[in-house]
């Protein structure tokens, strides 16, 4: 596409400058305030016939509104005014070559104008498609080596040899690699190391092995020096007898989540709360909030604490959702816990209340399936069941607080955009018994394929085996992303 | 477009309701795959005109009634029904 306009726009350009294509941009294409809404709400009608409609344009040298049914291309003929700009989109068109043209320059202002749209509104930055830089482009042309990715294809997937009771690794390890939002981050190569080729970077080791499950190589892969640096660096877990899954995965996070200080760019990088910003956190880490309610003042006493995945009961609900409402329920804490309040300045009977106050884009889910006491190391083997597709929205401290005051949310316009759904993408099972167990996992490679990873052998598998397996920890993805305004 | 028709427009955009909800429909229809779709399409119909200079407006009118189709009708149910709703709620206000 020719982004450079044609002659007539850059002679217009040249004599008036771009401040007529802003004008009209910010305030009938994209409205950037208030003011300019109800600019667009009062006077977007054709001036000849008196429509909304269709497709609106204004003359770009008199701000004359017509309609493209024929209005708008009188007041082009007759005036000789021959460049208008579609109101719905903001596209220019040249009545002399007959058709839209597009310019770099007026495009950029439309993207800033979009920006500026979506945050008076309050909704999260338009999606905009990746478009290649002029040295992207040329990169693209200069490699020549393509893939296909079919339904077929076979990318992405590696088996990994067991060293000796170590699948609760492999699973961990397949989930990792098989997390989108990850795998987007460490193929497009952004951890740029301090401690590069010191060998003492798991961040670095797991982009490494990032490259080694996309080379296309089948042969299974051998993780002893992945495993030697979380040894390392979480002793508690050394040994090579076999270890919890769920404890391993916390680990891995947590030796990732130190290890990403080594990072040029995530150095001390914090929000504003002070939260680390490193992958690991942007990707797993969300919010649970507890509030405490007294039950002489009613005094809410309210802590929001990050985690990174929810640990649920699984004895007696049958179903994740069921478990998931059991979770956030409130509870009343007897005359045997009580709290201080603040309020009251005593001990009091209270009730608790755990909800989500942010979500994850990754919702890990552990189904305590393991009880240890001191009696008794047991296994539940519950039936609990688990969908493709979840949607959070009901498990927010938002949703419950609209809830308990009896408002119904679910049509607020200020929530149409809100978007809670996740889908599944990686279980990991546990058979067997408490200490002659073994682990395996179900990948999703792609959209609908998905793959049971069990040690050094990959085979396929259907979504209907994922979802009748016992289930011991579920990986949901966030379904939609939302984008950040950088440039506010 | 009725009297009523127009204030009710005019309200959607003067809230920023309506872009909000375009914003809906635009995620939606990207989403579901309709908008590569639709480049698909608009592909198409190019290569089959190499040879004439092709014009947005030979392209919408070669595309639009295809592109139109091929909504789907979960999205139009889900729009429909929350504008619905909406609109219902503002009456009542
Ligand atoms: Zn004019
Ligand atoms: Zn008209
Ligand atoms: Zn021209
Ligand atoms: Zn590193
Ligand atoms: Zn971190
Ligand atoms: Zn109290």
């Amino acid at each position: 596409m020719n982004d450079n306009g044609c002659i007539h726009l850059n002679n217009f350009k040249a004599a008036k400058g771009t401040n007529p294509y802003k004008i009209v941009h910010a305030f009938f294409v994209a409205c950037t305030s208030f003011e300019a809404r109800r600019y667009k709400a009062t006077s977007c009608l054709c001036f000849t016939c008196g429509m909304p409609g269709p497709r609106m344009h204004s003359c770009l040298h008199c701000i004359y509104f017509a309609c493209y049914a024929g209005h708008i291309q009188d007041h082009s003929k007759t005036k000789k005014h021959f460049l208008y700009v579609d109101l719905s989109y903001g596209n220019i068109y040249c009545a002399q070559c007959q058709d839209y043209i597009y310019d770099r320059e007026l495009t950029e202002i439309g993207v800033t104008h979009k920006l500026k749209e979506a945050k008076s509104l309050g909704i999260s930055v338009p999606f905009m498609p990746w478009l290649p830089n002029p040295n992207e482009a040329m990169a693209l042309r200069r490699l020549r080596k393509r893939r296909l990715i079919s339904p077929h294809t076979t990318i992405g997937l590696r088996g990994l040899q067991n060293l000796g009771s170590t699948c609760f690794m492999n699973c961990i390890v397949q989930t990792l690699i098989h997390t989108p939002l990850l795998r987007d981050y460490f193929l497009g190569e952004k951890h740029k190391c301090k401690a590069q080729g010191s060998g003492k970077c798991l961040v670095c080791e797991v982009s490494k092995l990032f490259q080694e499950f996309y080379s296309g190589a089948k042969t299974p892969l051998t993780l002893h020096r992945l495993l030697h640096l979380i040894w390392t660096h979480a002793r508690h877990l050394a040994g090579y007898e076999q270890q919890d899954a769920h404890e391993f995965f916390i680990a891995t996070l947590d030796v990732l989540h130190r290890h990403c200080m080594n990072g040029v760019d995530e150095n001390g990088e914090k929000k504003e709360n002070g939260r680390c910003n490193c992958i690991i956190d942007q990707i797993f880490t969300g919010g649970l909030q507890s509030d405490v309610v007294c039950t002489s003042c009613h005094g809410v006493s309210t802590t929001i604490d990050p985690f990174w995945d929810i640990s649920l009961d699984v004895a007696g609900p049958g179903s994740l959702a069921a478990c998931l409402e059991r979770f956030t329920r409130a509870e009343h804490l007897g005359s045997g816990a009580k709290i201080k309040c603040s309020n009251c300045r005593a001990y009091r009977e209270s009730t608790k209340q755990l909800t989500l106050e942010t979500l994850p884009i990754v919702a890990s889910f552990h189904l305590k399936r393991f009880e240890h006491s001191s009696q008794i190391d047991r296994k539940i083997n519950a039936f609990v069941s688990f969908p493709a597709e979840l949607d959070m929205t009901p498990f927010m401290s938002s949703h419950r607080r609209a809830v308990d005051v009896g408002a119904d949310n679910n049509n607020a316009p200020e929530g149409v955009c809100e978007d809670n759904r996740y889908s599944l993408f990686a279980v990991v099972n546990h058979v067997g018994s408490l200490d002659a167990g073994h682990y395996t996992a179900y990948v999703r490679q792609m959209k609908g394929s998905w793959f049971k990873c069990d040690d050094h052998m990959i085979t396929r598998a259907s979504l209907r085996e994922v979802l009748d397996s016992e289930g011991y920890l579920l990986f949901y993805h966030k379904t939609v992303l939302e984008y950040e305004c950088e440039n506010s | 477009m009725t009297v009523n028709n127009t204030i009710a427009h005019q309200r959607l955009v003067l809230t920023g309701d309506r872009e909000r909800f375009k914003e809906l429909l635009r995620r939606r229809l990207i989403e579901c795959g309709w908008r590569d779709q639709v480049r698909m399409l608009c592909r198409d119909v190019v290569k089959e005109n190499e040879s004439n200079n092709i014009t947005f407006d030979m392209l919408a009118a070669r595309v639009t009634p295809r592109a139109r189709a091929l909504v789907p009708d979960t999205v139009k149910k889900e729009l429909l029904q929350k504008i619905k709703t909406h609109l219902l709620t503002q009456k009542d206000q």
